[in-house]
Order: C-alpha cells, then structure tokens, then sequence
C-alpha cells in the first residue's frame, strides 16, 4: 500500500519535515523579531535615558525661570547611532517649551505614568516624516513657592535600533536555517540507508529459484521485522499447500489407476470371454467405469469445494431447501431404500456458501445411499434429521449399514481414508463434507449408530 | 539607466529617424541652472566652479555666496515657504548645515566618492566635509619675535598676563556674537580647552578687539595695528600670505581644530541631477585635488595623498589636528539657551557688557 500523495518515504519525511521546520522557521522570526526590537529598544533607550538625564542634570531656577545646560555629551553621546536625527526640548512648570523643538509630539498619558514613578518613560510617534523613539524625564521643582514639574525630552530616529534588531533576527534565524539544511539531508541520507536491507530483500527474491519457499533470512531494520515476517508464513503457507497438492495429485492418480486398471482387465476378458461370461465381465467393467466416474465426481466436487473456501461467497440461504434440492438430486441413487428427512422447522437460514454446503450435504447422502446399505434381509433405511440445538443448526444423516471400525471413524474426514476397504470408497466424500464444516465454522461429527444400527455423520452449522 | 531611458522617451516622442546617432550624453542636462547658497568667498571656490563647466558645460551653476546667518534663515524660510530654494547648501558654518541636516532639510547621496570621506566628516549619508581647514593664530612678525610667538593657548595665556601693556587693544578674536564661525570655534575651545576660560578673561583683561570679519583682523595683524589674531582660517591666512602680507601662521601645538567645509543636497532641490553632479564632483578625486592645488584647503577625500602638505607646512609642524567632527552633537551650541549663556559668559569676560 502506498502512502497516500506521496511516492516515496523519503519524499513524506522531507515534506513534513519541510513543513515542520517551516512553522517552526514562522514562528521564531515572529519571536526572534519581538525579541530583537525589544533588545534593540532597550539598549537604545538606555542611551536616551542617560542623554535626558545628563540634561535634567543641569536643570536650574533662576527666580521665575527654569534654565538648563544642554551637555554637549547629551547630543554627542546620541550619535553612537551613527545615522540617526536627534530632537530634544525642555517644558517648564507652565507646559511651555523652555529651550529645544517646541514641536515635538508629547505623550502626556506616558509621561503621566514614568512622572509618578520619577523614571523615564518611553513612546514612539512620527516626527518630520520619520518615526521616532522619545523618552521624557520629570523632575520636580519649586519655582516661586510653588512646585511643578519640568520635563526633559529627548528622541531619535529608529534607523540604528531597526538595524540592530534586524542583525539580531537574523542572527537567531541562521542557525535554525542551518539545523533545516542539516536536517534535510540526514533525512535523506538516513532514508536511504534504512532502505538498504529492503533493496536487499528485493534483489534476493529476484534471484530466486521458483520452487524455493525457504524463509526470508536478510537482517532487516525492526519497523518492517513484521512484514518480512508475514512473507515468510505467507511463504510457509503456500509450501504446505503446495506439499498437499503434490501428495493429493499423486494419491488421485493412485486411486484413479486401480479402477482403470480393473476396467481394462474386465474389457479384455469380456473381449475373449464369450456366453453368460462375456456377459458378467461387461457388467463388472460397467461397475468399474460407473465407480470411475463417482471418483471422478468427487475429485471435481473436493476442487470446487476447495476452490470455494478460498473465494468465500458468504450470503444467508436457506438449509432446509438445499436438503430437499439434494434429496430430489439423489433420487436416482435411492433404489429400494427408504429415505425420510425430518425436521420441524419452516426454514432453517445459516450464513455460508449455498454451493459448498449443497456440495456436502449430496456427499453425506451419497454415502450413506451406497455405503450404508443393510444386509439383504433388511430394508435400507437413510434418515436424515435437521433441527435446531440453541444457536446451532444441526444436520444429522443416519444410515442402517454396519458402520465403521473404531480406529477407521477417527480416521474419518481424511482424504483416501476409506472406512471400509472392501466398500469401494475412495475417501474423499467424508474429507469434503468435513472441509465445508470447517471452512463455515461448524463441526463433523461420526459415529456408530447405538445398537450396531449403522453410520450416523453428524453436521453442525451456526444458525443466522 | 536613467539617461538611456530618457534618451528612449525622446527617441518615441520624436520620429525614429532622429535617433539613428549614439547618445550626446549630456545633452540632458542642457540649460539646467544649480543654485548653490555658499558662505565660501567665491575667490576660494572659484578654481573648482571653473573646472566645473569646463566638465559639464551643459549645467549653469547660479553661486549665492551669503553669511553663514542669514544663508541659514533664507534657507529655512524659503523651504518651509515652499519656494524654490538652493539645490546645494555649502557652508563652514558646520553647526547650522548639522541642524539643517538634522532638521530633515537634506536628501541622501550616495557614491564611492563619498565612501571615501573619513567618518567624522559625513553624517546620514546627505552631508558630506569636503575640505578640512586648520584653525591658526596669525602673528606679525615685526611685533612678535619667533621666540616671543605663543605656541600653545596655555603659552598666550601666560604671554597675556605678564606683558599686559604689550597686549593692550593688540590681540584679536571674532565677535562670536556676529559671526557663526567665529562662535562655532569658540564654542569647540570650551568644549576641548581647559584654558579656553582663562584665555577670554585675559583678553578682557587687555581689552581685546572683535571682529565679525576675519579678513579685517588679518589686515589689521599684517598692517602692524594687532600683534596676534587668534582663531582665524588658515585658508584666510595662507591666501594673504601669498599675496605678499607680513604674517606668521602658528598651527596651536596643544591641539589645532580643524573646521570642515560641509554641503548636502536639498531635500526640494529643483535641479536634484544636476546638484548630485556638482557634489559628486566636488567630492571626486579631480574636485579635491583642485580645491588642494588652487584653493589651498586641505582635501577631506582620503583617495586624495598629502591632504595637509597644502597648507604650506609639514604635518608633524601642525598640532594634534582635531577636525570638528559633523554630527548632532555640535547642535548642543546651537541651543537658545545654551548659546544665550555662552554669549552672556563671553560678553562678561570680554568686558563687553
């Protein structure tokens, strides 16, 4: 089964890793560039502070009038951002600007909040058609018995704190850059390397002899220890089989030679035979060609049966019907014997394959038609019983024949295991029936009749 | 790429049969005007603007020379007025050209010309120091001896308090009150000079004589009248030496600033092409050297050898030269109050009340 969209393993790894990586990459920048301006702000501003502060420093009240020293460092030290504008003011108590850009904007609610605490405080606003970073300094003062507050402040274009935050972003963001590449082609390589023993695998099946079926023995990676696993009991599987076909194709012509070899016999004597004995030996070939083509019969009904378990055509049907239909079929076989099917129920539906249960129901009558008849002073009696025991189905065929030796009964259900050598079976009807019971689910039951009252073959189905 | 697709635009608004001859090359810039507002005398500059239009016939340079004051306050008003103003601003006026700068007057230039420049002399990339100038004292020699001559502000400060009938009314310094350069200096000595309090004390004490113009205190030391001028640009003294005037530059042996010419491009440049060219051409190797060679100023390009060996003295002679570096400190001198205090200090210690 192929993963789905993708062709190869190595292809999915790289692309969720691509994408892994990439969400990762997203996520970073968006954090390295917060980190980096907040870095950058803080450094900078700490250069604003001490600019505003070194000019609060000199700040002094002649009567009325605030007055201050602009240091030559407060603007001097500024230009450590090499290209940036520098604007600064002082407000005095009154809200007027004492000395510096009487423009600048002024954020009252920011310098409200730095003013109550005595610390600087911070904002960004658009200046000349640049944005710049102000800081604003209050100090408090008395000015005519009075006191007030007078605010220095000082700001600057962004242009060194974007530079530096942009060296800082990407400074972070090589690295993590660096790892995905470096990741990329482990991946690539380790992929191929983990697929080496597969490719192993593959050439070596290639290789093969058709006929050999031993075990896979590559050492291969754990993750796929399991599918190697499953080839080799697929394997062993099909070498059983195939062991099993060999042996039943060999016993077939085993047991198809020994009549053909009676029949030629027979036509040969009744070719030189002549009179009542010419007569007898057609017969007896006639019995050995008749007897040919049950065998031939049954090898065909053991083919479809096993050809069927493997198909499995499951579909609720109806037992009952599928014991009439045989009966009606076997009409021809019947002769003298009385046959007589009881049940009590309307209709008897199970889940199974109609044509393997119908396949081995004909056998169980067949066999008990022509192996179960009596002695010549009884009458052949064929009983065949279906009735329902809790959950199961149950389809019993007694016959009024001397049944089966003890050993041969447990022997039953094999294939050329006749229960009776002198009968003329073959041993294939009873390995039949039991193959359908087993590939339904169900059991094969044989037995002796109590009382030394024949063969009773005992069939048990799951009831839909 | 810019000529080429003019030169395409051209070729499609006229008929094709025209553009059949290679490109003029300059034609584009035919009968563009770049005006430039200077607080250069145009005698200094007048060497470069010649080779100018031997080099670009094609672009009229209109040269406003004004003090360095009023270029200032002409240029603010105009800008904000939105009238057309100057394409370039050339001033030695260092401190109103940082502010103007700062002030998001200028726009950017960029070339490897301007790569060349050290950093102390550019700033944003849109000013650019196009020559150095060492600050001098001028002595007459008559009056002054060589072993009498101070070489040091701490040596004239000693010179000025024991021989105070000799400097009586014979030293000489800007009005800082009416000259930009002449404040923009004194302020740097108050900046780098421990001495520079004492220095204008003493010359309060000996009753020293100001000038707004640098060139009357230079006649005035030829002509015998003052003794010492202190302060003044060596390209003023240098060119009168030449002329044949009886003076002696002393380059101050503690430290001897150095003021630096600096020019940016309007930001509302009219003719932004051509004020590009023409800066771009004062910053070339071709413009600096001539501004060496003819000027007598010392050549800020670094590509440009020997940049002090035009001021007509070896450079070990010359003290630590400290070139004011362009940047937004020396707005700090530029602050009202700041500079109302200075001036106020200054006037006291002149006796000038």
């Amino acid at each position: 089964m192929r993963l789905k969209g993708f062709r190869s393993i190595r292809g999915a790894l790289l692309w969720r890793l691509g994408i892994v990586f990439a969400a990762g990459m997203g996520a970073l920048y968006l954090a390295a560039t917060s980190y980096a301006k907040f870095a950058a702000d803080s450094s900078f501003d700490q250069l604003l502070t001490g600019s505003a502060g070194s000019i609060a420093e000199t700040l002094s009240i002649t009567p009325g009038e605030v007055r201050v020293d602009i240091p030559y460092a407060a603007l001097d030290m500024l230009a450590a951002a090499p290209d940036d504008r520098v604007f600064y003011r002082v407000i005095g108590v009154d809200g007027k600007t004492v000395t510096g850009y009487s423009d600048l904007p002024f954020d009252t609610a920011a310098t409200r909040r730095g003013g109550a605490t005595g610390s600087a405080s911070f904002f960004d606003a658009r200046y000349r058609g640049e944005a710049v970073r102000f800081v604003t300094l209050g100090r408090e003062v008395r000015v005519g018995g009075r006191s007030g507050w007078v605010w220095v402040q000082v700001g600057q274009t962004r242009a060194a704190r974007s530079q530096l935050a942009r060296q800082l972003t990407i400074r972070a963001l090589l690295p993590i850059v660096a790892m995905t590449v470096l990741a990329g082609a482990v991946v690539w390589a380790s992929v191929g390397r983990a697929m080496r023993p597969l490719e192993k695998v593959g050439q070596d099946l290639a290789a093969r002899n058709a006929a050999d079926l031993s075990p896979i023995a590559t050492n291969v990676p754990r993750e796929v220890e399991t599918l190697i696993a499953a080839v080799n009991q697929f394997m062993g599987r099909l070498d059983k089989n195939m062991n099993v076909l060999r042996t039943f194709i060999a016993d077939a012509a085993h047991q198809l030679r020994t009549p053909l070899a009676a029949l030629l016999v027979q036509i040969r004597a009744a070719e030189t035979n002549v009179g009542p004995a010419r007569k007898d030996s057609l017969a007896a070939a006639g019995l050995s060609a008749k007897r040919l083509a049950r065998l031939v019969d049954q090898l065909l009904s053991d083919a479809v049966v096993a050809h069927r378990a493997e198909a499995r055509h499951t579909a609720p049907f109806d037992l009952k019907k599928v014991i009439e239909h045989s009966l009606h079929d076997a009409l021809p076989l019947v002769g003298d014997a009385d046959v007589r099917f009881t049940t009590e129920l309307p209709e008897a539906v199970m889940l199974g394959d109609e044509v393997m249960v119908a396949e081995a129901v004909k056998n169980l009558l067949h066999n008990a038609l022509v192996h179960g008849a009596a002695d010549d002073r009884r009458e052949q009696v064929v009983e065949v019983l279906l009735r329902r025991v809790g959950p199961t189905l149950e389809l019993s065929v007694s016959d009024s024949g001397h049944g089966m030796a003890a050993e041969a009964i447990d022997a039953a259900g094999r294939r050329f295991n006749t229960g009776n050598p002198a009968g003329g079976g073959v041993g294939l009807g009873l390995a039949i029936v039991r193959q359908v019971a087993e590939s339904h689910g169900g059991s094969l039951r044989v037995e002796n009749r109590a009382g030394g009252g024949g063969l009773r073959v005992t069939l048990e189905f799951a009831a839909a | 790429m810019m000529r080429i697709a003019r030169m395409i635009w051209a070729c499609l608004a006229l008929t094709l049969a025209a553009c059949g001859s290679p490109p003029g090359g300059r034609g584009d810039h035919a009968g563009q005007v770049v005006t430039v507002y200077s607080t250069t005398d145009s005698a200094v500059f007048n060497p470069v603007i010649a080779d100018f239009r031997r080099l670009h016939p094609e672009i009229r340079l209109r040269y406003v020379e004004l003090d360095a004051g009023p270029l200032f306050e002409r240029f603010v008003r105009e800008v904000d007025g939105g009238q057309g103003s100057a394409d370039i601003v050339l001033s030695s006026a260092m401190d109103l050209q940082v502010k103007l700068v700062n002030d998001g007057y200028a726009q950017k230039h960029s070339s490897s010309a301007a790569d060349a420049l050290p950093p102390a002399a550019k700033w944003r990339g849109e000013i650019f120091g196009l020559t150095f100038e060492p600050v001098v004292m001028v002595v007459n020699p008559d009056l002054l001896s060589a072993e009498e001559t101070p070489r040091t502000r701490l040596d004239l400060v000693r010179s000025l308090r024991d021989r105070l009938d000799f400097w009586k009314r014979r030293i000489g310094t800007y009005d800082i009150t009416q000259s930009n350069v002449g404040y923009l200096l004194a302020a740097q000595d108050a900046r780098q000079s421990s001495e520079f309090g004492a220095l204008i004390e003493s010359m309060g004490k000996v009753e020293a004589r100001t000038y707004a113009n640098i060139g009357v205190l230079i006649d005035d030391v030829a002509a015998g009248r003052v003794a010492l001028g202190y302060n003044v640009l060596g390209s003023y003294a240098k060119s009168r030496l030449t002329q044949g005037a009886r003076l002696r530059i002393v380059y101050p042996e503690d430290y001897t600033l150095a003021v630096v010419r600096a020019a940016f491009v309007s930001r509302t440049a009219p003719n932004p092409q051509g004020a590009h060219a023409f800066l771009e051409y004062l910053m070339s190797i071709r413009g600096q050297r001539i501004l060496a060679t003819r000027s007598d100023l010392a050549a800020a390009s670094t590509r440009v050898p020997g940049q002090y060996g035009r001021l007509g003295v070896q450079g070990a002679a010359i003290g630590p030269l400290r070139p004011i570096p362009i940047g937004p400190g020396l707005m700090t001198y530029l602050d009202k109050q700041k500079r109302e205090r200075f001036l106020a200090n200054w006037r006291t210690a002149m006796g000038r009340n």
